[in-house]
């Protein structure tokens, strides 16, 4: 292979929420199955510019490496993605990295994805199993639902779904297409389905469901291959019947 | 409900510290936009279309046709709470909608970000063409249009393209948006049912829209190939 192949890389930096952002480029030396993080890793051990001026390693989040963990998404090359599974030979010269911008920055690709979470507690994307007994083993689940619930169960909360959203932005609280899919997650679980009422309740407040508009890019931005917009649809009728006709059973 | 939550904090702890549900009342505001939509619009849409088909059959018919809803008991009203308003609400509420979201076609081209694109685009298009529709042909005849009104503006080549144009943007919208509601109120789930239910909305659109132009050339041409029922 070609010895002393390198790649460009420009990266969107920001030193602080309240500094300016700015660009800077970078050169990597190539080597085989190079992955986005690989060349994080490169820059961050020789933290000097394309043009020899030194810089400040470049800040970025990533643990797994293998698309399990959810923390390195990016924007690449114009698209919301998982680092580590960006393979640089499968993307155009030069690459350009930046931090997604649905969430506040903290330092250049790191990114507060805390949102995420906290509307994760309001919907209470949970199982409540803990009390003051032991409470035995919950009831069992059928195959097929098992099946469906294992897919929507992957998701990484990574963020991709909420930065390709047209409706997530700053005129707008929508709590994005992995909330909902959590809504349904945690509806099919047969112990989560005593707080169903609650989660669609709360799925119908501020930056609830209505929000979203079916642009529907959140499907094809997921890593994991979630079917959302199967979720959203289905918590959508759960919610709606809910809203039609809770009040009239309790 | 709080006899229900004073019971789940008693089990798990940590529900106090549970950030509350906020209530919020555009859950209902939106949902009664995506129904607007289909009745009492859509419907109103469909008798539009079908009653200036008359228009294809003659212009006697198509005049009898204008006059019998014209005098029909209760006009003002009924026009007010079935027409008006809901198409006012819609209108701009879904201005107010469309300020809360963004687009991003140039990053993600896709299919359905696309259709979200045009969607928006058609039913601000379709809003101004409706508002211009209703000013010059309901409240500048006085509430007594006939087919000589309608064929003097579309004789205006410049009125004409604002029919062809608006007719299509309604069109799609319509469409489009009975796909929008069937995922919206949760009708369609699975990927194959959201796929079929896009065929039929989309089926419906053209539809709409071939009905539309139709009508156009029979008022521009004087095409009128039912006119035999009338004879
Ligand atoms: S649903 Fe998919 S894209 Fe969204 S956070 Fe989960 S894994 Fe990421
Ligand atoms: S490092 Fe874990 S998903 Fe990329």
């Amino acid at each position: 292979m070609a010895e002393g192949k390198t790649i460009v890389v420009k990266i969107k930096r920001q030193a602080s929420p309240t500094e300016p952002a700015r660009w800077e480029e970078f050169s990597v030396r190539w080597r085989p199955n190079m992955n986005v993080i690989a060349c994080l890793i490169d820059i961050a051990e020789n933290p000097v510019t394309r043009y020899g001026k030194p810089t400040t390693p470049v800040s970025y989040e990533a643990n797994c490496l293998e698309e399990v963990c959810g923390a390195c998404a990016v924007v690449i090359n114009g698209r919301s993605r998982q680092a580590c599974s960006a393979l640089v030979d499968h993307l155009d010269q030069p690459i350009r990295i930046e931090p997604m911008s649905s969430f506040p920055i903290v330092r250049d690709l790191v990114v507060d994805r805390s949102k995420m979470f906290e509307d994760a507690k309001r919907l209470r994307c949970w199982v409540p199993i803990d009390g003051t007994y032991d409470i035995g083993p919950g009831p069992r689940i059928a195959p097929e639902r098992q099946q469906v619930a294992y897919a929507l169960s992957r998701c990484i909360f990574c963020g991709n779904c909420l930065e390709v959203c047209p409706k997530v932005n700053e005129h707008s609280d929508f709590v994005g297409a992995a909330l909902i899919n959590q809504v349904r997650l945690f509806n099919m679980h047969p112990t989560g389905a005593m707080h169903a009422h609650e989660r669609l309740q709360a799925v119908r407040g501020i930056g609830g469901i209505q929000e979203c508009d079916n642009a529907q890019n959140c499907v094809k931005a997921c890593p994991k291959g979630i079917p959302l917009t199967e979720s959203n649809n289905d918590v959508n009728r759960q919610a709606l019947l809910d809203a039609i006709f809770g009040w009239m059973f309790r | 409900m709080p006899a229900k939550a004073a019971a789940t904090a008693e089990v798990t702890p940590e529900a106090t510290t549970v950030p509350a549900a906020v209530p919020s009342r555009s859950y209902i505001w939106d949902k009664l936009h995506s129904l607007s939509g289909i009745v009492p619009i859509g419907a109103f849409l469909a008798e539009h279309f079908w009653s200036n088909s008359y228009a294809l059959v003659s212009i006697d018919r198509y005049n009898q046709a204008s006059y019998d809803l014209q005098t029909i008991p209760w006009r003002v009203p009924v026009e007010a709470l079935l027409i008006w308003l809901p198409i006012l609400y819609h209108g701009f509420y879904g201005v107010y909608i469309w300020s809360k979201g963004e687009s991003n076609l140039s990053r993600y081209g896709y299919g359905a970000n696309w259709m979200y694109a045009l969607q928006r685009w058609t039913g601000l298009i379709a809003f101004v063409f409706i508002g211009w529709h209703v000013y010059v042909e309901r409240f500048m005849t006085q509430g007594r249009s006939t087919y000589f009104d309608v064929a003097t503006t579309m004789a205006n080549p410049l009125y004409l393209s604002f029919y062809v144009i608006g007719i299509l943007a309604v069109s799609f919208h319509f469409g489009n948006g009975l796909w929008q509601f069937a995922n919206k109120w949760g009708l369609v789930v699975g990927r194959d049912a959201q796929r079929k239910a896009a065929w039929i909305t989309g089926a419906i659109g053209v539809l709409f829209a071939v009905v539309g132009l139709l009508i156009i050339f029979g008022f521009v041409f004087q095409w009128r190939p039912f006119q035999f029922y009338a004879q």
